[in-house]
């Protein structure tokens, strides 16, 4: 008995020594094994193979059409060439009011067009993958295909979740663990010159075992336009993973609500390094204290850019929604930057209505990797005609344009509310005003 | 081209493929549609109807939504509301929307324009008792003008009012000065709107699948 207790101390020793040898210790100082990067061109092959079986098992070219481009031939006209149209046919003028019941027909169209497919809905859900990733989870429609795609689909399942999953739970902890352990201890220091780029190091080093904790493979492009001290960084939401993603190159002012329990200890230790950006729930409510903090921050040039993700909720990565005004309107240089993730290796989208945190950590941490592109974008700046919310939407086209997302003018905040009563409103008043403008010319 | 997507775990959209005349792909694509809607249940609800935003700002999307929940519209002779419809039902209301196929003859494109026109009667015949009376005309005209800003209840009022006289003036010709105007029966109907291409501008037309090119 005691040799086995003995047996399996030794292996979990061994384990852990390899880990920081193999993994840790280049995290650390930036450098790279080229474990990971075998492991991805054999992930890719693999998947490239599962592919080509899939192709050759169906029988015609069957194109599933992809849920994102459209689904329905719309009719190009606006609401006045249409119901001109549907006038034309009326056996005789109008009496007093131009109205009659065809026009209705207008509206129920378009009525029904948009229950068969309309752009926002099915932002809130993951994106559909166009052949099968060998993952469970993204099995809707695929059926048996063949044996070997079962095996190698098992085999996937062995190693993702025996060999892989603990791995990388490992490794979370342990960046964690050393986030907080080595923030505070950087914040025990007095205030040198050596304290920024010690807490910088801590903190970069701790994103990047995390993001070996998910096996992300990152690639950043336009590193020339990056974040600089005293500005503000933006990008679109995907997940809470963004943030790891971001800070593995560079280090970043996060913005947010103070939690409890784990989170708002790592959130105190960061603050001891370097300044962040926390407030109190209360303190969220009023958005003069927030506008007055952010803009405070911006101006001390010492401290780190701001982060912030103005859709203001997760969104699943195939478009980027409305960005909220509120960081627009602190008057500092913008720095837009783009982040798509390639759904083959692992969806990243994080559903918060259907999956807790921990629920879709561990989903992450299934997955095959996380392979995602961030673009830093050039640097923008608010024009003299341009209000907070046309910067808005320059910055959001600007990053949905790099990204290869679709942009769009609804608020993420549908993914919870309703649409507001104002726009039922407006088409009514737009209505309104064709019939009874033609009224006025009529009557005399 | 017509060939036959293999989908060999779908047998029941054969059936329902000949019931509402949809093909087998467009029958797929409405399903995921309706999974989407109804949050992977099986039977949607006016809610969830309502969580559409872009049917949000239609100024008639209770009636809309109401004709899906009405069993006129189920082909079965039923009458009254169902408060959750299932794929099939949402699948037969979705059909009176379907273009008619190239190549009918005369007759039967007079069938499918008969069906188109009876469907939009039911959406505005709320009490199904035949008729489009006066008061649920002056309600139709209340929903699609708006109820603030320039346009005051009377107002509306007085256009119901003047467009139904109109109506009453073309179907019945001419009226003796104390004859009441009942409302406008699904036959009446049927005349003011002949001529009318009620077919083409009726459809959803669904984009023909093989032209989609697949993204990245």
């Amino acid at each position: 008995m005691d040799d086995f207790w003995a047996g399996v101390l030794w292996a979990v020793k061994i384990w852990l020594y390899l880990i920081v040898s193999l993994i840790m210790v280049p995290a650390m100082f930036g450098f790279s094994l080229g474990i990971s990067e075998t492991y991805m061109t054999i992930l890719v092959k693999t998947l490239e193979w599962a592919t080509l079986i899939q192709k050759a098992n169906t029988d015609e070219e069957t194109i599933k059409a992809s849920p994102s481009n459209g689904l329905i031939q719309r009719e190009d006209g606006s609401m006045e060439k249409e119901l001109e149209e549907l006038r034309r046919s009326r056996p005789k003028p109008p009496v007093g009011g131009d109205f009659t019941l065809s026009d209705c027909f207008y509206f129920t169209r378009r009525g029904i067009e948009s229950i068969v497919d309309d752009e926002v809905t099915q932002r809130f859900s993951s994106e559909e993958l166009v052949s099968w990733n060998l993952l469970t989870r993204t099995n809707n429609d695929f059926e048996y295909i063949s044996l070997k795609l079962t095996l190698v689909y098992g085999l996937g399942i062995f190693v993702r979740y025996c060999i892989l999953a603990p791995l990388r739970i490992t490794l979370a902890c342990i960046g964690l663990t050393w986030l907080v352990i080595g923030t505070s201890a950087v914040g025990l220091l007095p205030n040198w010159r050596i304290k920024s780029w010690l807490s910088e190091w801590v903190h970069v080093m701790c994103y990047r075992i995390c993001a070996r904790g998910l096996s992300a493979t990152i690639r950043y492009h336009n590193r020339e336009n990056k974040p600089k001290k005293g500005g503000i960084c933006v990008a679109n939401h995907t997940s809470p993973i963004d943030i790891v993603i971001l800070c593995n190159d560079g280090c970043y002012a996060m913005v947010g609500q103070i939690h409890g329990g784990l989170m708002g200890i790592v959130q105190r230790a960061m603050v001891r390094s370097c300044p962040h950006v926390w407030f109190e729930r209360a303190e969220m409510k009023d958005r003069h204290l927030v506008t007055k903090r952010l803009k405070d921050h911006v101006n001390d040039k010492t401290k780190l850019p701001i982060l912030i993700f103005p859709e203001g909720t997760c969104i699943n990565n195939t478009s980027v929604m409305m960005f909220k005004k509120g960081s627009f309107e602190i008057g500092s240089t913008i720095y837009p930057v783009a982040i798509k993730y390639d759904p083959k290796f692992g969806d990243a989208f994080w559903n918060s209505s259907k999956y807790s945190m921990v629920s879709y950590l561990l989903r992450m941490m299934t997955s095959w990797a996380l392979v995602c592109n961030v673009w830093y974008l050039p640097a923008m700046h608010q024009k003299e005609e341009e209000d907070a919310v046309q910067f808005a939407n320059r910055v959001k086209s600007a990053i949905a344009r790099q990204g290869g997302l679709v942009d769009l003018q609804w608020d993420g905040g549908l993914k919870r509310a309703k649409v507001k009563e104002t726009f039922k409103e407006q088409q009514q008043k737009k209505y309104s005003s064709m019939v009874v403008g033609d009224d006025s010319s009529n009557s005399d | 081209m017509g060939a036959l997507q293999s989908s060999p775990g779908h047998p029941e959209y054969i059936d329902l493929s000949e019931k509402t005349g949809f093909s087998i792909e467009q029958i797929g694509v409405l399903h995921k549609r309706f999974k989407q809607l109804s949050h992977n249940e099986e039977s949607l609800r006016r809610e969830q109807f309502e969580e559409i935003p872009d049917l949000a700002c239609n100024p008639i999307r209770a009636q809309i939504i109401e004709a899906f929940f009405d069993k006129r519209n189920y082909h079965q002779n039923g009458e009254g509301t169902v408060n959750e419809i299932g794929f099939e039902e949402f699948l037969v209301v979705m059909s009176h929307f379907r273009p008619p196929s190239l190549h009918i003859t005369e007759e039967q494109l007079e069938k499918v324009r008969r069906e188109k026109l009876r469907f939009l009667f039911n959406m505005h015949d709320t009490d199904n008792d035949g008729t489009i009376t006066l008061e649920e005309y002056r309600h139709v005209v209340e929903e699609l003008l708006s109820r603030s800003g320039a346009l005051g209840k009377e107002t509306a009022k007085s256009i119901a009012d003047a467009a139904m006289l109109e109506v009453a003036s073309i179907s019945m010709g001419h009226m003796e000065p104390d004859e009441f105007y009942e409302g406008i029966t699904f036959e009446h109907f049927l005349k003011l709107l002949d001529g009318f291409e009620i077919e083409s501008k009726m459809s959803v037309r669904f984009l023909n699948m093989d032209t989609i090119t697949l993204c990245k």
